[in-house]
Order: structure tokens, then sequence, then C-alpha cells
């Protein structure tokens, strides 16, 4: 990596991606208020909420065209995950998305399961772990998907449930499910040797992403809710935001968010377009939006007293998916070892 | 949406050669080495050479001692000029004080100054902070009275970097101490060769060499006078949002994002240093560091702290950079162990001084410029909006107060 290399550092949206952010902003500040979050609990899911969505486009915009998709690249994708993590949407929209490119891009797919997908009548999931290292694994989304695509050696495959398995009740209220992979469920393989291995990456690669944007939304919307308690709670006189002791640490949550946004729309961009940038970025988008997310709803439910400790609170919704949204593929401390790999792979 | 790399015509990719022929040429190990024993952000030689090319001022036409440089050639000189490592403390400091001087001195006062300016040989420090006042650069007691067509200084001010290296400093008074706070300020370009001006040098352990200025009875002319008296304020303001990153408005697609980019800078030449000794050197059982997943969580996890540190904008990319250099730099020091404490310079440091010399200069990082501090401030207000905290000498002097309490 050259650091004084000549590059374009443009973070603007175009008119397009502008129009993507706002349409799906507005569709979840009406749609999707936190009472329609905590009614959708302990699934995590509301399929009037998922109907809704797949009817904007949101299942189907991230798919060639030849997929009866826009063709939208993945930083529109992240634009509409950030805005469905900042009003906690109760929908597997990162892991269907992931999951459905890597399906459309793969040869052996069969095309009533990819309609069936574009339409979002058909969940999917991906399986954060290869079904050969690991007997059954919690997949997420994997409670309301009855397709979940998986790297099974050197061939990626795709698991049909006749039924939905049983969720597993968690702290994030996710509808995370047990699947085991390698046993008797139908199984088609969609694509074999390299192609199967690269194509399982670029969706790990997606859906990491797509996680992290969701992350930095819920975080800005957690701090959010802190600065008004901060700027109405008073104590001794003065509104508590006034106090560098409450107003120092939720801009270290601010400026966690700026950073991580960019890095993640930068780690999106490479992901396209310089793949061997993308193998440092994005670990690093996904690890940094972990550290910000679960430092800033901490924060924010913090700099709300006893309150911020409530479930009545909204800032325990965004505590609890903080954690359950960032460890659903394991330990993040992967993700920073992975930008170490990176570097030491570039100097080779 | 774009961060691709910026494709170069013949002409550009010449001009790059050309820069780069350059700094093989004036920024000598000889050079550097000068600027590791001495620390003073400057090196006469290289500046007159840049001047010499119009590169002090690059985007000025040829007319005024400029390059006519458009936004490509501006940008790849600049990043040429920190590959080399150009001593550019100084450099910095004229060009932040030029547009004020532009804006606010009188006409022939900058007629006289710009071709200097360019040419290299006329160059600008910060008289802003006072020994008793730190960040609060309005709290300035440093005292300008008028004398009929002259201004008598009198006071002292600290961390005026450069002074020993520049012809003016960009002093900040006050000339009425009844006034509020913020609107008893007047702002002058002292030349610094006045009587009555002792500049004493000040070492950091981070290797830079600054100064503390005092003034006594200096007298100078009305005409150094930038802006309107009392209005030292409005006339600061500029220079002070630019290096605040405040107004760093646009895209500024060929910019850095973050105005901390430069600590950042110093923060990857420590994370290639200790990448460099993990990859290379070898352990007792003849593994090396690299193979150790612990060695590459910690290389990793300060690896993307300044990746995330590049991207973080304005105000908050100054709190990023630096708080990621300072942990950065002091996490791969435990990481090397004690090799790491081996004097940078020295023959055993050759793989890892880098690392030793960031960690002693990252420590300055979070107080110059504005301490962290008022950067958190400044987000907490003017990002999130919260309430301005009311002190009791943010609008008033409050040791002024005192006195005439006590009198």
């Amino acid at each position: 990596m050259d650091r004084f290399e000549l590059r374009y550092a443009d973070y603007s949206l175009d008119g397009e991606q502008e129009a993507v952010r706002d349409a799906f902003h507005e569709f979840f500040a009406n749609e999707c208020p936190t009472e329609r979050v905590r009614a959708a609990e302990p699934l995590g899911h509301d399929e009037k909420l998922w109907r809704q969505l797949a009817a904007m486009g949101a299942a189907s915009m991230g798919l060639p065209e030849s997929a009866g998709g826009d063709g939208a690249t993945l930083v529109e994708l992240l634009l509409v995950a950030e805005e469905a993590g900042a009003a906690l949407a109760p929908v597997p929209f990162a892991e269907h998305v992931a999951a459905a490119r890597a399906l459309a891009g793969a040869p052996g797919a069969a095309a009533e399961l990819a309609a069936d997908a574009a339409a979002g009548r058909r969940i999917l999931a991906l399986a954060m772990e290869p079904v050969a290292t690991v007997g059954r694994q919690l997949v997420p989304g994997g409670a309301v998907a009855r397709s979940v695509v998986a790297l099974d050696g050197d061939t990626l495959i795709v698991v049909h449930a006749d039924e939905l398995p049983p969720l597993a009740p968690n702290q994030g209220s996710t509808p995370l499910a047990w699947w085991d992979l390698a046993g008797g469920q139908r199984r088609v393989v969609l694509a074999s040797g390299s192609a199967a291995a690269a194509g399982y990456q670029i969706a790990k690669a997606e859906w990491k992403l797509l996680t992290a944007a969701a992350l930095v939304g819920l975080t800005e919307r957690a701090l959010g809710v802190a600065v008004e308690f901060a700027k109405t709670r008073e104590t001794m006189g003065v509104p508590i935001g006034t106090l560098q002791g409450v107003a120092f640490p939720l801009a270290d949550v601010a400026i966690g968010i700026s950073g991580a946004r960019n890095l993640i729309w930068r780690a999106g961009w490479m992901l396209e377009h310089e793949p061997a940038e993308a193998r440092r970025l994005v670990p690093a988008a996904f690890a940094y939006a972990a550290q910000v997310a679960t430092h800033g709803a901490t924060t924010a439910a913090h700099m709300q007293g006893g309150l911020g400790f409530t479930i009545e609170a909204d800032a325990s919704l965004y505590f609890l998916r903080a954690k359950g949204w960032s460890l659903l593929a394991g330990d993040p401390a992967e993700d920073v070892i992975a930008v170490a790999d990176a570097l030491a792979a570039a100097r080779d | 949406m774009d961060f691709g790399r910026v494709p170069l015509d013949a002409s550009e990719q010449e001009f790059l050669d050309d820069v780069r022929a350059f700094m093989d040429k004036h920024v000598t190990a000889e050079v550097l080495e000068e600027e590791r024993r001495t620390g003073s952000g400057f090196n006469e030689r290289v500046h007159l050479a840049l001047g010499a090319r119009g590169w002090i001022t690059p985007t000025w036409p040829g007319e005024r001692g400029g390059a006519g440089l458009d936004p490509v050639r501006a940008r790849i000189l600049e990043l040429e000029m920190r590959r080399a490592g150009v001593p550019s403390i100084t450099h910095g400091t004229t060009r932040l004080v030029l547009a004020a001087v532009e804006k606010s001195g009188r006409p022939d006062l900058v007629a006289e100054l710009l071709p200097g300016v360019a040419a290299g040989t006329v160059r600008f420090c910060l008289g802003y902070t006072e020994p008793d006042g730190g960040s609060d650069i309005a709290a300035a007691k440093t005292r300008a009275v008028r004398d009929g067509d002259e201004w008598v200084i009198n006071g002292s001010k600290i961390f005026t970097t450069g002074a020993q290296n520049c012809q003016y400093t960009f002093l900040i008074t006050r000339t009425d101490p009844e006034l509020p706070k913020h609107r008893g300020l007047t702002m002058f370009l002292v030349p610094l060769a006045s009587q009555g001006i002792e500049i004493q040098a000040i070492r950091t352990y981070g290797g830079e060499r600054t100064n503390i200025v005092y003034y006594s009875d200096v007298r100078i002319s009305d005409r150094y006078r930038l802006g309107g008296v009392n209005d030292g304020w409005s006339v600061l303001h500029g220079p002070l949002d630019e290096e605040h990153g405040v107004r760093a408005a646009g895209p500024a697609s060929l910019g850095d994002l973050s105005i901390g980019t430069s600590f950042l800078q110093t923060l990857g030449g420590a994370i290639d240093s200790a990448l460099a000794w993990a990859c290379t050197s070898n352990r007792a059982d003849g593994s090396r560091p690299i193979d150790d997943r612990m060695v590459r969580y910690r290389l990793g996890m300060v690896a993307l702290h300044m990746e995330a540190g590049l991207v973080t904008p304005g105000p908050m990319g100054r709190v990023k950079g630096s708080d990621a250099l300072v942990r950065g730099a002091a996490d791969l020091m435990d990481l090397v162990g004690p090799a790491a404490l081996l004097s940078e310079g020295t023959a055993d440091a050759s793989l890892t001084g880098a690392i030793e010399a960031a960690h002693r200069f990252a420590q300055g990082t979070a107080t110059y410029g504005g301490t962290v501090e008022v950067f958190h401030g400044i987000i907490a207000q003017h990002v999130l909006g919260l309430p301005r905290p009311a002190y009791p000498g943010s609008k008033t002097l409050v040791s002024r107060k005192r006195e005439q309490a006590a009198a």
C-alpha cells in the first residue's frame, strides 16, 4: 500500500444514491417506529414489513438486471442497510441480499429460486462458517430463511428446508437458528472450485459491510436519543449536555460514527473496483463498526443513567442489538487479525 | 463516490517525474538527518529551492511567483513532499497566515511581502498561545498600546514554532482590556527583527524545537496591523477555522479528508516498521513474530484505527488522528518489546527507530493546533448541537476582573 498515492477521496453521493437513501429513510421513518421493533420481538422479524420492503425493491435492487434486479452497486445497498439499521428494522436485509447476490452469480442456481429471491418471496440467508469445519451452526436470519447459501469444501451450495427451524432466542432479538447444513435437507450445488470459494468470500464480505452499515445507523440513532436526553435533562441547574463528562464521551461516539461510515463506503467501493485494497479494508471496516457500535450504544445508554438500563427505554434496544449484530459472524477479533494478514500478504 | 487512482496523462506523469527528481536532489539524507537532530521543521536550502520553482505558493500564477499548478499537479506536489519528508512546519504556518495577510493586510504591505513569501525569503509563524493561557487563545494578555503611528507591544508567547526561521509572527494582542474578551483583540504581523524581541528555544521530547518569544517595548508601525483595531478575532478566525477543520466543506476529492492525516502518516511509518520487524525477525523457536496470532491481532488493531482515522472528516478527524497515533505508537512499542526502546538514529534501531520516534512525537499531537479537548467541545456544540457550557471566563477576562476586584 502506497500511502502517498494520488487517489480521489470523493465521498459524495450522486443524485440516484441520494434518492435511494432518502426513499428508504422515509420508508423506515413512516413504517418502523420502535413500537414495531418491539412488537417483532423475540423473533426479530416482521413479515409484513419485509413484504413492504420487498415491494420497494429492496430484495431485488442489488441483483443484476438479468436476474430481475436493478443492478444497484454495493454502495447503494449500504445506504439502505444504514437506514434499516437506524430504524432497527426487524428484517433480514443483509442476510438476504448477500445470499441472493451470491446465488444470482452462480451457474447452478435455479431460475425459480432466483425469481423467488428477487421478489423476496423466499428469504435467503448465508452460513457464516464453512460446512465442513463445523457441525451445526447458528445462521443469522436462519429462523426465517428457507434457503441457506454455504460453502462446503470447494463447492458453493444452497440448502433448502421444508420447515423453518425454531428460533434460538438471543440477546439481539435477531432470527437466529441452528442449521445442520451437512444433514439431510435438499441441497443444490451452485458452483464449484475456485469460483465457489471466491463467490462465498464476496458474499461474506458483502454481509459484513451491510451489517457494519446497519451498525453505523444503529449507533447514530442511539447517539441521537442520548443527545436529546442530554439537552433536556438538568442537574444542578444546567443541562447535563453542558458537562464535559457527558458531552465529551458523546463527541467520541460521533467521531466513531463519522469514520466508520466512510470506511465502510470506501471498503464497499473497493470490493467492486480493487479487491486487493478490499482485502484490508473490509475487515477493518467491520471490526471498526463493531467497536464503534458497542462502545456507542454503551455510552448512549449510560448517558441516560439508570433509565438507560431499563427495558422501557429505547436505549435498551440499541444496546442489545449492537452486540447482537456485531457478533453474528464470530469474534470480530478475527477481522482485526485479517487486517494484519492483508498487510503481511501485501508485503510479501 | 470515487476512491480510485487518479489517471495521469503524459504531461502529468512528466510533472510527477520532475517533482520526484527535485525531491531526490534536494531532500537528501543529510537534510533528513539535520531535521531529525534539530527538529526545526524547516530547511532553508530546500525551502528556497521550492520557492525557485514556484512551489511554495504552487497554485499562484507564474507572474506572482507561483507555478500555476492545477489541482491535480498541486496534489502531486503535496504528496511527493510528504513522501520525501520535506521539513514543512514553517511552510505550513506561512501558508496558514498568508490567507489572513492577503485578506486583512494593507495593500502596500501585501505587495511588499507576497513576492518574498513565494520566493521563500519571507516566512510566518503563529504567535497565539501564552505561557499561562494554553488553548484559550482569546484570553491573550500580551498588550499592544497605540502611540501615534506606532504600537508598543509587551508580553510573551509560547510555542511559537519556527520563530528562529521566520521574518514575521502572526501575533494576537490585547488592545482593549475593558471590552468583552473576544472584542478587545487586534492582530499584527510583527517583524521578528524588531528591537525588544527575544526568542528562546524550547525542546520537546518529540524531537521538535519550538520557542518562547518575549516582547519588551517592541515598537512597530501601524502598517503591520491586520484588520481593524479590536477586530482581531474575525481576522484570526479564517486561519483558525482552517486549522480546526471547521470549514472543511465540499467533497475536496483530491485533498486529505482528515486534518489529522499528518499524524496518521507518522503512525503509518511506525506500522511499516513493526510489520517489517514482525516479518523478518526470528524468535528463539525459529518462528517469526507475524506467525503469532497475538502479534497479528495487535498489529491489525493499530492498522485499522489508522485506516479509520484517515477517513474521519472535519474536527472529528483531528481527534481521531491524534488518538490513533498516541495509542497505536504505544501499542507497537509493547509489541516489539524492549528493543523498541532503543533510540532512533542508533544502529540497533534501524528497523524499529520509527516506532520509538513516533511514540515520543505522538504526545504533542494531542495538544498542538488546539487540544483534543477543545475539539471535543467543538464537536459537542457544532456537530451534536449540545448546549454550550457557561464558564465564568468564556466571555470576559476573568483575571482582569479579579484584578479590579482586588483594587
